[in-house]
This record gives C-alpha cells, sequence and structure tokens, in this order.
C-alpha cells in the first residue's frame, strides 16, 4: 500500500517537474525577447523561407549577417560557437538530422573530416564552379572534397609571410627591398646565416625560434596512409635548434611581453636560463619586466614570421616602429586559419543559404565593405584584391600589401594540408622543444615522436 | 614558558592560516582586478592595481550576449535540477538504506555502476533522442535528467545509514505515522547537512555545466551562462576580448557565492542536531 503511495507520487512529482520546465522554457523565449535586443523574431516551426540560421565560431559572421538583413531584409540569426567545441556540435546536431543550421563554417583542419561525414551540401549544384576563377586559388582548393566537388569557400585568405624592420635591413644589408629581403629567408641555412650576420651587429633576426612555424609545413605529413618526415622537416628542426643554441634569437616566447615589446623596437636580450623569467623576472609583467632588465644589454628584432592576419596584431602593437615595417615571402609558401562557409547538407533552405553564401564571399561590395570594416582583412575575391592592389599601408611604409598577399596565395599547394596536421605538427614541435633544450638527444626525440604519432593514429604506417 | 611556546605556536598557526587565505584569495582578486583591464593589458603584463577598461569590458560582453539574461537562464535549469535532484535523491536513498526488500541490494550495486559511467558517451543518442521528443531546444532536458544521480543517491546512503538509527523510524511507525509523513517530517529534516553539500555540489555543477547545454540549445537567447562565455572566445584576436572574459566570470560566480554562503550556515547549524539521546 505504501508502495502504490511512492509510486504515485513520485508519477505526479515528475509530471508536474516536467510540466513546470516546459512553462519555464515557454517563458524563456519570451524573456529573451523582453531582455535587450538579443533577438526579436519567435520561432514559428522552421517552414518560412525569410530567415537564415548560421552556426559560425568566430564573430565576423554575426556582423557579415546584420548586414544581409539590412540589404536583403532576410532574418539572419548567428549563433556564435567556440572554436574548440565548434566541431563537436556541429556533429552531434548533423548525424541526429537537424535541420536548423542551413549555414556552417570550418577552419580548414576541420573540414576534410567534415567532407568525409557528407556535412555540407554540393555547392557545384547551385553553379558554385561559374565562380571558379572568382576566388584566390588555394581558397577555392580547401573547399573542395577529395572528389573535387565544392563544399565550402572562404571569404579571406590567409597566406603567411615575413614581416621585417626596413630600418635594420638598410643598415645591415644596405637594401629594404622585400625582394631582396626575401633572398636572406630564401632556406633554412640561407636564414642562418642571416641569423649569424644580424647578431654580429648587434640585432636579433626573431624574437622566437618559432617564427618560421606557418612555412614549414612544404611537405604533407602524410602521404598515401604513411608518416612523411621530409628533409624539410629535419631541417626546419635543426634551424630552431641552431637558433636557440646559438643565442641567435631573443629568447622572447611567442605571444608573451617581450615578443610584443619586440614589435614596437628596443627589448632586453634574455638568455635560454632566463627566457621564463626568474625570481625578481617576470615575462609576463610589464613593470618587473622593465625593472628587472633595466640594465641587460638591448637589442632590435629584425621579423616576425605570421599569416596575414598579422597585419592586424602587429597594427596594435608596433607603436613607434610604425612605417618601418615591410613584408616579404618567407622559405616556402605557407598559410593560417581561415573560415569556410558552407551550406548544411539537412537545410530546408538550400537556395535561400546558397545566397547567403554568395553574399559572403563572392560579392564584390561584401568584400570591399569588409575590408574596410574589419580594418584590413585580406579578402579572397580575386576583382576586389585586384582593385585593392595599389592600397598602400602605411605602417609598412607604404608597401602594397594586397598584391603581396595575392602573390604568396597563388604558391599555395594546398595538397599538402591533412587532417592530421594539427596532432603531428604538435608532437613535433615537442620533439624540437626537447632537443634544444638538451633534455634528449635527437635520436630519442624523433623515436618518440614516432611513437606518439603511431598511438594517436594507429592505422598509418610508419616508416623509422 | 608554556604561555610563550602557546603564543609562538598560535602564531605560527596564524600566520599558516592567514597565507593559505591569502593564496586562496589572491585567484579571485586576480579575476577581479583583469576584469578592469584591456585584452592587451592582460597579456603584456602583471599587477593588482584596477586599470579603467570596467566600462569597455562591460560593453564588448553585452555586446556579444546579455549577461543577465544568461544569468536568469542559468538559474532557470540550475535550481529545478538542485531541487529535484536533491529530493529524489533522498527519496531513493531513504528507500534503499530504511526498507529491506528483495533487490534492493541488486539496485544499489547498479547505482554504484552507475557512477562510473561518464554521460559525454552518449551525447550522440542523447541529442538524437532530445530530437525525437521535440526537445531540443528546451531546458527539459538539461533539467530532468537531475533526478537521477547516482552520485548523490550513494552518497546520502551512506550518510542517512549513519545518522538515521533504525528504530528511530520504528518508533514513528508504532506512533502510527505514515511513510510519506516519516520521509518528510523526521528523515529529510535529520539528513539536510548532506543533502545541503550534495546541493551545493550539485549547483555548482549545474551552474558551470557547459557541454550538455552547448549541444542542445541552438538557439542565442536560450543559451545558458557558461554556454554564452564561451562565445567571447570566438574573437578574431585572442588577446582582444581577455579582460570581457573576466568580467564575465567575475559576475558568474556571484550566484554561487550566495548558494554556498545560505547552505553553507545550514550545514554548520544542523551537524550539531540530533534526535535520538544516547
Amino acid at each position: 500500500m505504501n508502495w502504490k503511495k511512492v509510486v504515485s507520487v513520485l508519477l505526479a512529482g515528475t509530471m508536474m517537474f516536467s510540466l513546470a520546465a516546459c512553462g519555464d522554457s515557454g517563458s524563456g523565449g519570451s524573456g529573451g525577447n523582453g531582455g535587450g535586443g538579443t533577438q526579436g523574431g519567435e520561432e514559428t516551426g522552421g517552414g518560412s523561407g525569410e530567415k537564415l540560421v548560421v552556426w559560425t565560431l568566430s564573430k565576423d559572421l554575426v556582423d557579415i549577417g546584420n548586414r544581409y538583413k539590412e540589404k536583403t531584409g532576410i532574418e539572419v540569426e548567428t549563433v556564435v560557437i567556440e572554436p574548440d567545441q565548434y566541431p563537436t556540435k556541429v556533429q552531434t546536431a548533423l548525424l541526429a538530422g537537424e535541420t536548423e543550421p542551413d549555414i556552417i563554417v570550418g577552419e580548414p583542419q576541420m573540414l576534410e573530416d567534415f567532407y568525409d561525414s557528407g556535412f555540407f551540401a554540393n555547392l557545384d549544384e547551385f553553379g558554385a564552379q561559374d565562380y571558379a576563377d572568382q576566388i584566390v586559388d588555394y581558397v577555392w582548393k580547401v573547399g573542395q572534397d577529395s572528389e573535387g566537388v565544392q563544399r565550402a569557400i572562404s571569404y579571406q585568405i590567409t597566406p603567411a609571410g615575413m614581416y621585417y624592420r626596413r630600418d635594420i635591413a638598410q643598415e645591415v644589408f644596405g637594401t629594404e627591398d622585400p625582394e631582396e629581403i626575401g633572398k636572406l629567408f630564401a632556406d633554412y641555412d640561407t636564414v642562418l646565416e642571416t641569423a649569424k650576420t644580424l647578431k654580429s651587429k648587434g640585432y636579433r633576426i626573431f624574437a622566437s625560434d618559432a617564427e618560421m612555424n606557418y612555412f614549414s609545413g612544404d611537405s604533407a605529413w602524410v602521404v598515401d596512409n604513411t608518416l612523411n618526415v621530409s628533409q624539410g622537416r629535419l631541417d626546419y628542426m635543426d634551424l630552431c635548434v641552431e637558433l636557440y643554441q646559438q643565442d641567435l634569437t631573443a629568447y622572447a616566447s611567442q605571444w608573451a611581453t617581450p615578443w610584443y615589446q619586440a614589435m614596437a623596437g628596443e627589448v632586453p636580450i634574455l638568455s635560454a636560463e632566463t627566457q621564463w623569467g626568474t625570481d625578481d623576472m617576470n615575462i609576463w609583467d610589464e613593470e618587473s619586466f622593465n625593472e628587472a632588465t633595466a640594465g641587460m644589454e638591448t637589442t632590435q628584432v629584425f621579423a616576425f614570421g605570421l599569416p596575414s592576419w598579422g597585419v592586424l596584431t602587429m597594427r596594435d602593437n608596433v607603436k613607434d616602429t610604425a612605417g618601418k615595417w615591410g613584408v616579404c615571402a618567407g622559405p616556402a609558401y605557407g598559410f593560417g586559419g581561415g573560415t569556410y562557409i558552407g551550406i548544411s547538407s539537412n537545410s530546408k533552405r538550400k537556395d535561400a543559404a546558397w545566397e547567403f553564401v554568395k553574399f559572403c564571399t563572392l560579392d564584390e561590395d561584401t568584400a570591399n565593405w569588409w575590408i574596410e570594416f574589419s580594418e584590413g582583412d585580406t579578402v579572397s575575391l580575386i576583382p576586389v584584391l585586384e582593385a585593392h592592389k595599389d592600397d598602400e599601408n602605411e605602417i609598412y611604409g607604404g608597401q602594397k600589401l594586397y598584391s603581396f598577399w595575392m602573390e604568396q596565395a597563388e604558391g599555395i599547394d594546398y595538397s599538402k594540408v591533412t587532417r592530421y596536421d594539427k596532432l603531428i605538427g604538435d608532437a613535433w614541435g615537442e620533439a624540437i622543444s626537447a632537443i634544444k633544450a638538451k633534455e634528449k638527444t635527437k635520436e630519442e626525440a624523433i623515436s618518440e615522436f614516432y611513437d606518439k604519432v603511431q598511438a594517436t593514429y594507429p592505422d598509418l604506417t610508419i616508416n623509422r | 614558558m608554556n604561555t610563550i611556546g602557546f603564543k609562538i605556536k598560535k602564531g605560527i598557526l596564524y600566520f599558516l592560516l592567514i597565507l593559505l587565505g591569502i593564496i586562496c584569495l589572491l585567484p579571485f582578486l586576480l579575476m577581479l582586478v583583469n576584469a578592469t583591464r584591456s585584452g592587451s593589458e592582460i597579456v603584456t603584463s602583471f599587477t593588482l592595481i584596477p586599470s579603467s577598461h570596467l566600462k569597455e569590458n562591460w560593453d564588448t560582453v553585452f555586446e556579444y550576449f546579455n549577461l543577465f539574461l544568461g544569468m536568469l537562464n542559468s538559474v532557470k535549469v540550475a535550481v529545478p535540477a538542485t531541487l529535484l535532484s536533491a529530493y529524489f535523491s533522498a527519496l531513493t536513498a531513504y528507500a534503499l538504506a530504511m526498507y529491506k526488500f528483495k533487490g534492493s541490494r541488486l539496485i544499489f550495486t547498479v547505482i554504484l555502476i552507475f557512477m562510473m559511467i561518464p554521460g559525454q558517451l552518449g551525447l550522440i543518442g542523447f541529442y538524437n533522442l532530445c530530437t525525437k521528443l521535440r526537445l531540443v531546444n528546451s531546458y527539459v532536458p538539461l533539467i530532468v535528467p537531475a533526478i537521477a544521480a547516482p552520485g548523490t543517491v550513494f552518497f546520502l546512503r551512506q550518510y542517512m545509514l549513519c545518522v538515521i538509527p533504525p528504530s528511530l523510524i520504528k518508533a514513528t511507525r508504532i506512533d502510527g505515522t505514515n511513510e510519506l509523513y516519516i520521509f518528510h517530517r523526521i528523515a529529510i529534516p535529520m539528513m539536510s547537512p548532506g543533502i545541503a553539500t550534495m546541493s551545493i555540489m550539485g549547483f555548482i555543477g549545474n551552474w558551470n555545466s557547459y557541454l550538455t547545454p552547448m549541444i542542445i540549445l541552438n538557439k542565442n537567447e536560450k543559451f545558458t551562462l557558461p554556454v554564452m562565455m564561451a562565445t567571447l572566445r570566438a574573437s578574431t584576436d585572442i588577446n582582444a576580448n581577455q579582460g570581457a572574459i573576466y568580467l564575465a566570470v567575475a559576475v558568474s560566480v556571484i550566484p554561487i557565492l550566495l548558494v554556498f554562503a545560505f547552505f553553507s550556515k545550514y550545514i554548520i547549524s544542523s551537524i550539531a542536531a540530533g534526535a535520538v539521546k544516547g
């Protein structure tokens, strides 16, 4: 008898609470409408074509979406998900057959998995190939799956370049011409020579020893399902180790205080021992850092290696050295990042979605507006790049950056990018760090690298 | 001499405790200070002196989302989930501890086993289920599953075996009260320190829960606070929003502090209470 009561109370309680919860979620929507203008439109089941849902991982598409609404009156609901969790979110939803997002995006390292899972709709069906010659070639290729079907398009290009100090170049090498300076970075041996020359004149070539990272991918990590450690990779490893052990850099870690300081000029010379700070010097603290290094010998750093979005990072940090910078080619072609936009294969509004993709990536007005709005991002639409190719950037001594990035982008060979890059690249980086700090010998570190790759990707063939 | 030794000991003790206090509070202070600084200040230096970017950070946060809406949403999820979990776990634990019935051991073993399975494993299946039940984008899948909390049941059962003597329950039964009355009027008050402890844990867990809400909710205006805050990391320049992130985190811990203050008083006050005189 008691059990009946217990069970009935349980059931009643569950029903009551679930009702209460439903009521809650109902009022949640109206709370949202009252709550300060996040989203105005009530959802009406997804039948109408006058609305698009975008799931993205950067804020760019929120701004572009707002502009799309201004231009066309079509409501764009943009949901921003942080990049780390974005693949999980998209995977879970699309595998469960969610029709909600019409537009999904991806960064280069996510794309291959997305293509294989069939998340992106076939853009060729909408006539995407008509636009093939309007988009920078490598971006177009990144947007294709292994069978050459167009799945996604990006509105930006992200080729890597060497950012260097013109005044130092003039003093040490007698020229500041990007072509000539590019020769100083032509291959890893030359970079080492350049570094030694600069050191003998009291400068340092790089702030950190990781500056060549974006250029190190000139061979694929995996070829025919076999791990490929090319001579280029080994040379890059040797370069990093040499730069470090021969005191050729300023020992500033990327994204730390001295690294940013180096963009603005004078920076104290750290050593291998003090690069992470000492008891009375904190590299993350400007004040204590300046105090502790007040009497130290200072130097200036010659170059930084960053993708085209580095233009924006430099702009915010160069301070007094504005105008003294230049950009030239590195030892190889490389690129970093980029947001690729495509249509979800489950979308019920594919035609409307295609209009949006076209607006974001293939519309000259949008591209022109984006260059202005983002204050200097590099777009992928060739006619617009052509139109801006004579734009001079004052921070870089009036260099015509858009035409430079276009040249760099032409050299990028996307077939060298694989889905394994992130993890294998990280493992390789760890091996380099271990060798340069003399924690391990080269043989030990490389053998450990093989073990790690083998454990992460058991299917790969590894020839030691 | 004795008193001097005592004083020295006491001094050392105080010193250590103060040190511990500083170590515990420093991250909080840093968080508050960083909430007033700009992204580039945070990455280039470290200080305990507040800067002047509070307003900017506040604006950045609100440019991305409505912080108060996020809090409201989180309250809507965390409060019912915590209450449900506390009540039903106590109910289950009471049954397992106080009644002898066939299969009670089996049920207890099953509960123990379920404690060991991480919930993330069935994520895609869970989402699928929610789609079929038309529960995507609602808070139901975030609240109702909280009823089944194996960890809480386990803890409360062990706790109940310690604090409620079976003789007390028997005595009440002889007095003629019915079982639910016993549970509500006698068992729950006696268990309240245990329930309060688990509720604090549960509330913090629900408040900070990120993965499931991130997967289940697809609408900006329904996002809970942690999901909203994560969008600050989607900025093009990683460093630009650091200050705003600190500010959002600083505001979001306020409810947790409030809940903790409320429940911890409750724990302390009822630990001393007893029902049977030894």
